[in-house]
């Protein structure tokens, strides 16, 4: 197997096989409702210190060796939108897609029975991309910081991305933010690399984002998924 | 490709935005869905008219039609990055058990073809209204996707277009694959495209279709493109 810091890299990268391009973060909706490009970085940061936050802590106790049923339960418990919850489930099953044929041999499918999240019934408890991300990480050997720093790396390129689709950009001034918001991620991480028990894990709140995300799943001109 | 090797047909429609893709997929509807299980998967790039125009079309349950966003990516979605779609079509294959999937990507260009990860087989549009010499162009959905329609031929009096010599063009840049000269109004021309499909849906049913990738790249010679050809074959055998 490589090294971890490549695992991070093709986790990270967005021409992973995934559907991330299908997200914009709830910059589209937020966007829609009045914010500007001026104000992405300061959404971005938004997102780091709360729904972010949440994911990270999430993947590092799932990582940690948590019951991925109980990190699911707490997780819920902390994205009380559930167009929120239903879209990270959703990339939570292409993630495990494609994990399952990289990495047959980890038993991913086995280690998340229970909360599998390939086609559930409705109602039934499905996982969320965060946990799936964890197990991947104690798979392939990531460390919790290294784990963190890579969500919130990705969630701030995913949202910067969408930026560049969704605004008159120049695309290295995009950049220049997400080198910018660096200190923020590596803030994150430190925040939540030390967690290994899922009710320990931070219950920020951040309303506005939830709103936008309902209100998008509802909307009917949209480039993006949420 | 399959989960499940019950999944029903998959059957891919791209070209360019406005030659009649979703147009293509309500006469498909309507033709098949008295002795067809049917579903519809619209990538639509910036609203759901796709779908809300096939729901309103009344010719399926509307639960069976599902738009994917596809975040102004359309060619992305199915090609180098199928997941959204896969889901999709899993998802509906989970709930319905359609015979076949109807997939219509988002309009877009000359190059965009589905993957044969995603789809068993392909249909690619054009239609006369977009200039008579876009089949000579080529491509690689113009091509060598498995059936080429050249739509609205009704329509090429009125835009100065010899329909015949276009679908002439086409056939020579297709190397003798199929080619349906299509008009809505035209009966004999609707039954021959859901003859095709039927016959598709047929070789499926029996366990030996084999997903042909048009290729985003140009054939350099008739012997190059069997032997790419042959060679997707053998990989898709390999890897799934």
């Amino acid at each position: 197997m490589g090294s971890s810091d490549l695992f991070v890299m093709l986790l990270a990268d967005s021409r992973l096989p995934v559907g991330g391009f299908t997200q914009s973060g709830q910059l589209e909706p937020a966007m829609a409702s009045g914010l500007t490009s001026a104000d992405v970085p300061a959404f971005c940061r938004a997102r780091l210190r709360t729904v972010t936050l949440v994911e990270a802590a999430t993947a590092v106790v799932t990582a940690a060796g948590a019951a991925p049923g109980a990190v699911e339960a707490e997780w819920a418990a902390r994205t009380p939108s559930d167009a929120m919850r239903a879209t990270s489930r959703t990339l939570a099953r292409g993630l495990l897609r494609l994990a399952v044929r990289v990495w047959p041999e980890a038993g991913l499918p086995t280690l998340l029975r229970g909360v599998r999240p390939d086609a559930p019934p409705a109602g039934q408890l499905a996982t969320s991309r965060a946990v799936v991300l964890g197990a991947i990480a104690a798979h392939v050997g990531i460390d919790p910081v290294r784990l963190a720093r890579l969500i919130a790396y990705d969630d701030v390129q995913t949202v910067v991305a969408a930026a560049l689709k969704l605004a008159p950009l120049d695309p290295a001034d995009a950049t220049g933010w997400v080198v910018e918001l660096m200190p923020d991620m590596d803030e994150l991480a430190d925040q939540v690399a030390g967690l290994t028990d899922p009710r320990t894990m931070p219950a920020p709140s951040a309303p506005q984002l939830e709103l936008w995300a309902q209100q998008h799943a509802l909307t009917t001109r949209r480039l993006f998924s949420a | 490709m399959p989960d499940s090797p019950a999944r029903g047909m998959r059957l891919g429609i791209c070209g360019p935005v406005g030659t009649g893709k979703s147009s293509i997929i309500a006469t498909l509807c309507r033709e098949l869905s008295g002795s067809v299980d049917l579903a519809v998967i619209t990538n639509d790039i910036y609203t759901d008219e796709d779908a809300r125009f096939l729901r309103s079309a009344g010719v399926l349950d509307p639960d069976r039609i599902v738009g994917v966003q596809t975040g102004a990516c359309p060619h992305t979605a199915i090609r180098d990055d199928i997941t959204a779609n896969l889901l999709t079509a899993e998802d509906l294959d989970a709930q319905f058990h359609p015979e076949l999937i109807l997939m219509e990507s988002g309009g877009d260009n000359l190059t965009a073809t589905f993957s044969p990860a995603l789809v068993d087989r392909q249909i690619f549009v054009l239609d006369v209204a977009g200039g008579g010499d876009v089949a000579r162009k080529g491509g690689p959905g113009i091509e060598r996707a498995d059936l080429l329609v050249i739509n609205k031929t009704d329509l090429a009096p009125y835009v100065g277009v010899d329909a015949a010599q276009m679908v002439d063009d086409a056939t020579t840049a297709r190397d003798g694959r199929t080619v349906v000269a299509l008009s809505k109004n035209d009966s004999a021309a609707v039954a021959e495209l859901v003859s095709w499909v039927r016959h598709e849906l047929d070789h499926f049913n029996t366990g030996t279709l084999v997903p042909v990738d048009p290729g985003p790249m140009a054939a350099h010679a008739h012997t190059a493109r069997a032997a790419s050809v042959a060679h997707a074959h053998g990989e898709h055998v390999h890897t799934h």
